[in-house]
């Protein structure tokens, strides 16, 4: 019964949020929700409103906005390149064979991610005892958004089980391809946009790779999905309230990972020669989620989490591993495994399509800022930089795959003219 | 070749570069699920993690739900730790790096009292002392050719103790008692102030050595004093040992009563202890006061100079020198 109430919270709870802000596609409909439950029981829980009252409110408002867009009726799919769509169904149905049977058995996952929904689902806070100190919880302060949906879910199914989790990570996934699928598709051409999707699930580091992969509890696909949104938001831009909704990536990234909140600086900095005076928005709403995150990590006791702002000033006596960190990316790109020939296409594709559309450079630009940031971080790292970057860089290349996927079709859609 | 026959060939090289990966990992993938159907989920978890998992299982069914636990992992198995950890949870659990660290949180009162033991290969509910004396038993002694003595059927050990200090301080006795003769030897050794008694056999012409030998013959860590009585005579050697730094003492056989102590250099943490080793109250007398002592008693107090004492006890000193070694000042 856990089981079944699971994946109904899974596949239904949280499209079901997003169809008050107006009917989006499921992938769309599916990470918009993710990320304003989180967003919304994390506002809640720093403002000390019980989270399970919050948790209700946001369910009937959810099912209300469901069955009242229901009566609109149900638009039917129109399924384009039937070949892409049966390539990208195949991993998805052995992934979620694997997902139904195959326990969680990933490093972060277990030690940081589902521990927190435990915590969460068990206490009904994110500031009770299990974040101080009750119980050991390695990287305390790590934002908390996935864990908060994954607590919503544990909650529902009446059981602090992992197995309960596992239709969450395959969905963001899932979700993702459906983002890709449907915004290239609109942005390029639907072909275009169903082989984009195709090729994210046979992404090995996406698909199988044990640590980040969809049969992982890693937040990282969740991070490459809240980027994608917000990377269509900025093609996208002259769509109606695509502004607020670039503002709510942005602050679904800033609450999911350390990461993300340089990662929406980026985003910002660039949005603002998009959005121009509309950049307002989505600044207020980043800002909120950063002050929001802010005052719950001041409350809470410091893991053993690295701080990399407070590393920043350090850069220039770690000025002697910038070879190592540049060349960081490159070489885990060429690890044949985990990416096959994904980035050296990406490369191609980057100087193909950027001598025919402007669009191309909005793309590389954002690859080029997400990576020199991340080789910032391996700088001024107080780990050992040789052995962070080896745990990390693949599953940071990860972040970057809407503009690289994009580049690919706009490149695909070139040799097409 | 046109460019859309290009392009369309460089995206089937690129699907084949993932899907040659991706492909064989996700067939893989499905077949372990495949074999994991049939089981229960826990059980496919046991399948999984081996029997470190059904350990936690065990665990998780032993343990109190409401107090926290200590979990306490050699460095090396942190990894272990942290995942006893989760599947351990909603039970609260403490980290320790090594049984050290949670001996130097002694002093800490919401240092959990309840202690789970966790490695790669399993994770189990222990005691304290019970680690320690695993490590010990892993060890070697310091003392490898011990100075007996010449043989005694009774004696007394005026100092017998198996306790920790902050690591790396470990003070043991390290005994060894050797019996030359042709008959086997019965040996009661009676643990005093605490009262109890063990009786060890040695056989003819065979030597017994011990690395703990108050925590091997009482299972307590304690500290007090000893009487030994032998059927036999026998060739015995105590130290006093810190095994943490490698330093270790030979104690005195003592055979009656002595108060005598020639003055010596005092250094820190100076102590007299005194002890009635008589089944009878004995009393001391100490710069002319005189301290009633039970039978049995084992007392002792921090002294700043050598105190003139006298009556129908032991006595002796303990002194630490700058560099923490512990220096023993024994009645003549």
């Amino acid at each position: 019964m856990a089981a079944i109430i699971a994946v109904t919270v899974t596949l239904l709870f949280f499209p079901l949020v997003v169809w008050s802000l107006g009917r989006r596609s499921l992938g769309e409909a599916f990470l918009l929700g993710l990320g304003i439950t989180g967003s919304v029981l994390f506002i809640a829980g720093v403002v000390h409103v019980p989270l399970v009252m919050a948790m209700i409110l946001i369910a009937v408002w959810g099912v209300g906005s469901g069955v009242w867009e229901l009566r609109r009726g149900i638009p039917r799919p129109h399924i384009h390149s039937p070949l892409a769509t049966i390539v990208m169904i195949i991993p998805l149905v052995a992934l979620t064979f694997a997902a139904a049977i195959t326990p969680l058995n990933d490093f972060d996952g277990r030690a940081f991610w589902a521990l927190k929904a435990k915590g969460i689902a068990h206490e009904r806070s994110i500031d009770g005892p299990f974040f101080h100190g009750g119980t050991h919880d390695p990287r305390n302060q790590y934002p908390i958004l996935i864990p908060l949906d994954g607590a919503v879910i544990l909650s529902l199914a009446h059981s602090l089980d992992d197995r309960h989790l596992r239709w969450l990570y395959l969905g963001i996934l899932a979700a993702l391809a459906l983002l890709v699928r449907e915004r290239i598709g609109r942005l390029v051409s639907p072909a275009a946009g169903a082989w984009c999707a195709a090729l994210l699930l046979w992404i090995p580091q996406f698909s199988v790779e044990l640590e980040g992969g969809a049969l992982s509890a890693y937040n990282d696909i969740a991070i490459a999905a809240f980027a994608a949104g917000a990377f269509f938001e900025l093609l996208d831009a002259e769509t109606r309230k695509s502004e607020v909704r670039f503002g709510l990536w942005l602050a679904f990234l800033v609450l999911t990972k350390s990461e993300g909140l340089p990662f929406a600086l980026v985003f910002l900095a660039i949005g603002a020669f998009v959005f121009r005076k509309r950049i307002i928005t989505p600044a207020v709403i980043t800002f909120t989620a950063t002050a929001a995150l802010l005052a719950w990590r001041w409350r809470i006791p410091a893991g053993d989490e690295e701080d990399v702002f407070r590393l920043l000033p350090t850069i220039p006596e770690k000025l002697d591993r910038l070879g190592m960190a540049i060349s960081a990316f490159p070489r885990h790109m060429l690890l044949m495994p985990r990416w096959g020939f994904f980035w050296i296409a990406v490369i191609v594709a980057a100087i193909v399509a950027a001598r025919i559309d402007r669009r191309a450079w909005l793309a590389i630009a954002m690859i080029a800022s997400i990576l020199a940031m991340y080789t910032a971080v391996y700088v001024t790292t107080a780990w050992i930089p040789s052995e962070l970057i080896a745990v990390t860089a693949d599953r940071l290349l990860m972040h970057a795959i809407a503009p690289s996927l994009f580049l690919l079709a706009m490149a695909a859609r070139a040799s097409d003219r | 070749m046109s460019a859309r026959w290009l392009t369309r060939i460089a995206a089937a090289l690129l699907f084949v570069s993932l899907a040659a990966s991706t492909l064989p990992r996700l067939i893989a993938i499905v077949n372990n699920a495949r074999t994991l159907l049939p089981l229960p989920y826990e059980a496919r978890r046991e399948r999984q993690m081996g029997a470190w998992y059904a350990s936690i299982e065990k665990l998780r069914r032993e343990l109190p739900k409401k107090e926290q636990i200590a979990l306490i992992a050699p460095p090396r198995d942190h990894d272990s730790a942290v995942f006893a950890n989760y599947y351990l949870y909603p039970i609260r659990t403490r980290l320790f790096a090594g049984r050290n660290a949670y001996r130097n949180a002694a002093p800490d009162p919401t240092r959990p009292a309840i202690v789970v033991a966790v490695n790669a290969s399993h994770a189990e509910r222990t005691e304290y002392d019970v680690l320690r004396n695993r490590d010990l038993a892993a060890g070697r002694r310091i003392v490898t050719e011990p100075q007996l003595s010449a043989p005694m059927t009774a004696f007394i050990l005026p100092l017998a103790a198996s306790l920790d200090g902050p690591s790396p301080h470990t003070f043991l006795i390290e005994a060894t008692l050797a019996n030359p003769n042709a008959a086997s030897a019965e040996v009661r050794v009676a643990f005093w102030p605490k009262g109890l008694t063990r009786t060890i056999v040695i056989p003819s012409r065979t030597t017994k050595m011990y690395y703990d030998f108050v925590y091997q013959l009482f299972g307590i860590m304690n500290a007090g004093w000893m009487r030994v009585d032998s059927s036999q005579p026998l060739r015995a050697a105590f130290y006093f040992a810190n095994r943490g730094r490698g330093e270790a003492t030979l104690m005195p056989n003592a055979t009656g009563d002595a108060t005598n102590i020639a003055p010596a250099p005092l250094h820190r943490d100076t102590k007299l202890f005194v002890i009635n080793t008589k089944d009878a109250r004995a009393t001391a007398i100490l710069n002319g006061e005189s301290i009633p002592l039970d039978p049995h008693a084992f007392i002792s107090r921090p002294i700043e100079t050598l105190p003139a004492i006298s009556g129908d006890v032991y006595a002796f000193v303990t002194t630490r020198e700058l560099d923490g070694r512990t220096d023993f000042l024994w009645p003549q």
